[in-house]
């Protein structure tokens, strides 16, 4: 049995823990806010998923440079690993925007900058996942996949300064170095979206090592079956 | 993989359990109606000064809505998309009124508007109205995250373990072939 101070003991209770701290934050301990109502705590679910979805195009490019530079697969097992991820907390990103818009805005989407650049995120991880899925295996696919995600993690920096760069419909950035004194968090908000971002990353890490590993499962059976069918054919 | 499924689960059960706990409602003021949503179009006078408004809601119903000065004006209370918040009436600052609108409408800013016989009696910004309609909405967001959450996890897990199944059948048929082939080394 693994101990608790394993990684991957320690992530899945880290994990636990903190998406049961944020339940209660979300739901019990933070006030309503005033100008949109119960509809605002989509936030505390919205913002996390969608730095995920930025930070993990960021770790496909940067497993897909390492890849280019060592030819070492296990860079490539984890650009590919947290690209399928990453396209997940994507869709919930984009679906989350849409369902707080549509009360809010009236719309469920609008041509606005920023929703244009995380659909093209979304597109880029579904680019790169099937390219892979299509693309016969061996190096070359995955030169040219490590190429797509290189490219691709250019959108994220876009994203995030959207809001400010064309300042359209889209709330004012809120958090990191780009946000402004007018888009500044009161306490009790802002400690809420802390933690659930800490929560969302946490879980976000345990199922990359987790998709790292049934991909190390994949390149095991394969191997196998390449072993099985030289072995029988030198019975044969 | 399969031990965050039960987290999971008990998250996602959680979290809509209680976003059903309690009730709330929103109380209007008798004979006054109030609607929130985004500026659908403005219409100003040629001297620029509001005249009517037309307002999108969460249904998608345009509401054409007067405006009026006199005695007992259409009130604002109108924020810039840097939060700083204009507070003034119809009869004070008509022109600018159409000005602020616009703006709004520009940055789908939603508003909220209290209205009595067609005409406005205050346009301010979005305030927590419609409470039952948007927990709908939060119920969604919550439902789809964890769902999805919850069968990507599920994938994973059935993939993980399918891939055990193939690489101990694989390990067992190799060893088979293996025996079979010193075996029939073995014989003359």
């Amino acid at each position: 049995m693994k101990s608790i101070l394993h990684p991957s003991n320690f992530l899945l209770w880290a994990t636990a823990g903190l998406m049961g701290l944020t339940l209660w934050m979300v739901f019990l301990w933070v006030p309503t806010e005033t100008n949109q109502g119960a509809i605002q705590r989509i936030l505390y679910f919205h913002v996390p998923v969608a730095w995920v979805s930025m930070v993990a195009i960021i770790i496909v490019a940067i497993g897909s440079v390492a890849y280019l530079v060592t030819k070492n697969e296990k860079w490539d097992r984890l650009a590919a690993a947290t690209a399928e991820t990453g396209l997940v907390f994507g869709a919930l990103m984009l679906l989350s925007g849409m369902i707080w818009a549509r009360p809010v805005w009236g719309v469920w989407w609008t041509g606005e900058a920023k929703l244009t650049t995380a659909l093209i995120l979304f597109f880029i991880y579904v680019a790169y996942l099937m390219f892979r899925a299509y693309f016969p295996p061996g190096a070359q696919r995955q030169r040219l996949a490590a190429i797509i995600g290189v490219i691709g993690a250019i959108d994220a920096p876009i994203i995030y300064y959207a809001a400010n760069l064309w300042a359209q419909a889209h709330p004012p950035i809120v958090v990191g170095p780009a946000a402004g004194a007018e888009g500044s968090l009161a306490a009790d908000i802002g400690t809420t979206l802390m933690v659930a971002t800490l929560a969302f990353t946490f879980l976000f890490i345990y199922i990359v090592m987790e998709r790292i590993r049934v991909r190390t499962t994949e390149d095991e059976v394969t191997e196998l079956r390449r072993q099985a069918g030289a072995l029988e054919g030198a019975a044969g | 993989m399969r031990r965050i499924i039960p987290f999971v689960f008990v998250a996602a059960a959680l979290s809509l359990a209680v976003m059903w706990h309690g009730s709330i409602t929103a109380l209007a003021q008798e004979g006054v109606r109030v609607a929130d949503g985004i500026i659908a179009g403005v219409t100003a006078n040629e001297a620029g000064e509001l005249e009517s408004f037309a307002l999108l809601n969460a249904e998608g119903d345009i509401i054409e809505v007067e405006v009026r000065g006199g005695e007992t004006p259409t009130q604002y209370g109108l924020e810039s998309q840097a939060g700083d918040r204009w507070v003034s009436n119809q009869a004070e600052n008509p022109v600018e009124s159409a000005q602020r609108l616009r703006d709004h409408q520009q940055r789908f800013a939603p508003v909220t508007v209290r209205i009595e016989n067609g005409i406005a009696l205050s346009v301010v910004e979005r305030e927590s109205g419609r409470l039952e309609t948007n927990l709908g909405f939060l119920f969604a967001v919550f439902a789809i995250t964890w769902g999805a959450f919850f069968a990507y996890i599920f994938y994973v897990s059935r993939k993980q373990r399918d891939l055990q199944r193939d690489v101990t059948l694989l390990r067992n048929a190799m060893k088979r072939t293996a025996g079979q082939q010193n075996e029939s080394r073995r014989e003359p």
